[in-house]
């Protein structure tokens, strides 16, 4: 097994909860607005 | 009046075009050399190479859209910058080669009284035998390059089916490459619709990359504030290829790509071969094939741009190891050194080094990313060279050039990971800066604030809502200055 074969076998797997999370509709559409809100602030503050 | 001379019609140039029109009106004249037709919304074409998408809803044709506008498009592709002019006469200016197919290889020369140089990038395939369409291994750089891929992978589905093991190669085609995020979304994109298809469990994904570490995406790689803990993007990142079971070949350089099998060279001098049934390897950037001349004729090409064929603009581009890059190394204005009505945005500027830390084998190769400058950063870049040039067209020419460089500008990436209303993913990461300033941010060169990593449903929606709002405003349908880029 090579270094990176070793370093993805001992990566963090999501739960069975964030795996939920990541599809839920509720959830998603609350971080769909923060996700756009944190852009948005962030084009901005690079915007001269 | 002024003339305006925009090479290209990609996101930094095409963005230059629009603002410079609406700023100068009828007053002035806008010119667009481009040797395309068509505008490409890039970020999609990986939509295309799934076969989710058609070339029709991630292109569109550039010529209605500046005849509404008032903007004159020649669609050519420039060969030659003459910025003294000529014995005869002192105005700049650009020769160009018709690709129009009713002018095709006609020439002219255009003189101009500012330019702006977006050519983007060169597809430089050949930099790797074998490597790209027109030999060995695919593409999705553009939307043509794109759909050819999709029946490729169509195939390989196909055979998938029938109980044949196959083994798809994604990644980048040479140790210089950059755009790894293209890479990874579209291993991630084919991944999803080999799941989505049933066919997962016979087909390997190995994803190759010139990056030290999985995450690098040519940034260095990014750390978020996770939890109460401060992670890495190499972590979030290898977690994602656990979970989905990809391979991973990490600091790679291909060396040559042959029908069925590439060979590379690592870091540490080991050479593999990995043999494939279906390979989308990205190419290696270069500057466009542009000449430069002085007023006498004589060949100044070396002075105006660096040896990858970039436009040196208002960088430092001393040569200094990588413990002494600054910030304040990466160019704010994007004018040209050497002529003050002379602009390089987009791909098509020089950056002065890499984001990431640069690395070669024992044998001298260069297994280390490119500095990525595509998508938002280009945009912006296109925008405020726009308002400087129109700036100084209206208030002559102490007016002050509006700044943004990439080290005091943030971008969001939106990495695909698969399409599909309800069962779409992304991985959604915001930085700022792009270009890491230990100064401002000691602890990982960015704002851990503003630099953030998420996967879900909700980043697919917000790269969705980019297709149709980049469209919507690349069309510069009403509001469009609105969308900031």
């Amino acid at each position: 097994m090579d270094d990176a074969a070793r370093s993805i076998a001992e990566a963090p797997l999501p739960t069975r909860r964030t795996l939920r999370a990541r599809s839920s509709l509720p959830y998603q559409l609350m971080r769909f607005v923060a996700f756009n809100l944190r852009m948005l602030r962030m084009v901005r503050k690079g915007h001269h | 009046m002024a003339r305006v001379v925009i090479l290209g019609a990609g996101i930094s140039g095409h963005t230059a075009a629009l603002h410079l029109k609406r700023r100068l009106k009828r007053a002035h004249e806008v010119i667009v050399v481009s040797p395309n037709a068509d505008w490409n919304w890039i970020p999609s074409n990986i939509w295309v190479g799934v076969g989710r998408m058609k070339t029709q809803q991630v292109t569109f044709p550039l010529r209605p859209v500046y005849r509404r506008k008032g903007i004159d498009f020649r669609q050519a592709r420039a060969v030659a910058i003459r910025p003294e002019g000529e014995a005869d006469s002192n105005s700049g200016s650009v020769d160009i080669v018709y690709t129009d197919p009713e002018r095709l290889g006609d020439e002219e020369r255009l003189t101009y009284d500012f330019l702006i140089n977006a050519t983007g990038p060169k597809l430089n395939f050949a930099a790797t035998p074998g490597l790209g369409p027109d030999g060995n291994s695919l593409s999705v750089c553009t939307a043509r390059h794109a759909e050819q891929t999709a029946v490729a992978l169509e195939g390989v589905i196909g055979k998938l089916q029938h109980g044949e093991r196959q083994t798809l190669v994604i990644g980048v085609g040479h140790g210089a490459c950059t755009c790894e995020g293209a890479a990874f979304e579209y291993t991630f994109n084919v991944e999803h619709e080999l799941r989505a298809r049933g066919v997962r469990d016979l087909a390997e994904v190995v994803y190759l990359t010139n990056e030290y570490d999985l995450g690098d995406f040519g940034v260095g790689g990014m750390s978020f504030a996770q939890n109460g803990f401060i992670t890495s993007s190499k972590m979030w990142t290898e977690s994602l290829f656990r979970e989905r079971n990809v391979r991973a070949v990490v600091r790679a350089h291909v060396e040559r790509v042959e029908p069925g099998a590439l060979h590379y060279e690592q870091l540490d001098g080991t050479k593999g071969t990995l043999a494939f049934d279906f390979a989308m390897l990205l190419p290696p950037f270069r500057g466009a094939d542009l000449k430069a001349y002085d007023r006498q004729g004589a060949d100044i090409t070396a002075d105006l741009f660096a040896s990858n064929g970039f436009l040196k603009v208002d960088a430092d581009y001393a040569a200094k190891p990588f413990e002494d890059w600054r910030a304040e190394d990466w160019p704010s204005t994007y004018q040209s050194p050497l002529y003050s009505n002379l602009f390089g945005v987009g791909i098509a500027f020089a950056p002065p080094h890499p984001i990431s830390r640069p690395r070669s084998s024992p044998e001298g190769t260069v297994i280390s990313p490119a500095p990525p400058r595509t998508g938002m950063p280009s945009g912006v870049m296109g925008r405020v060279v726009a308002h400087s040039i129109a700036d100084r067209i209206e208030r002559g020419e102490t007016a002050p050039l509006h700044t943004a460089s990439m080290a005091s500008m943030g971008a969001a990436c939106i990495a695909s990971a698969g399409a599909g209303m309800r069962t779409g993913s992304a991985a959604a990461m915001t930085m700022y800066p792009i270009v890491p300033d230990t100064a401002r941010y000691p602890v990982s060169g960015r704002s851990l604030k503003e630099t953030t990593g998420e996967i879900g449903l909700g980043a697919h929606w917000t790269k969705l809502l980019l297709h149709y709002l980049f469209i919507y405003k690349a069309k510069g349908r009403p509001g469009w200055f609105l969308i900031p880029e």
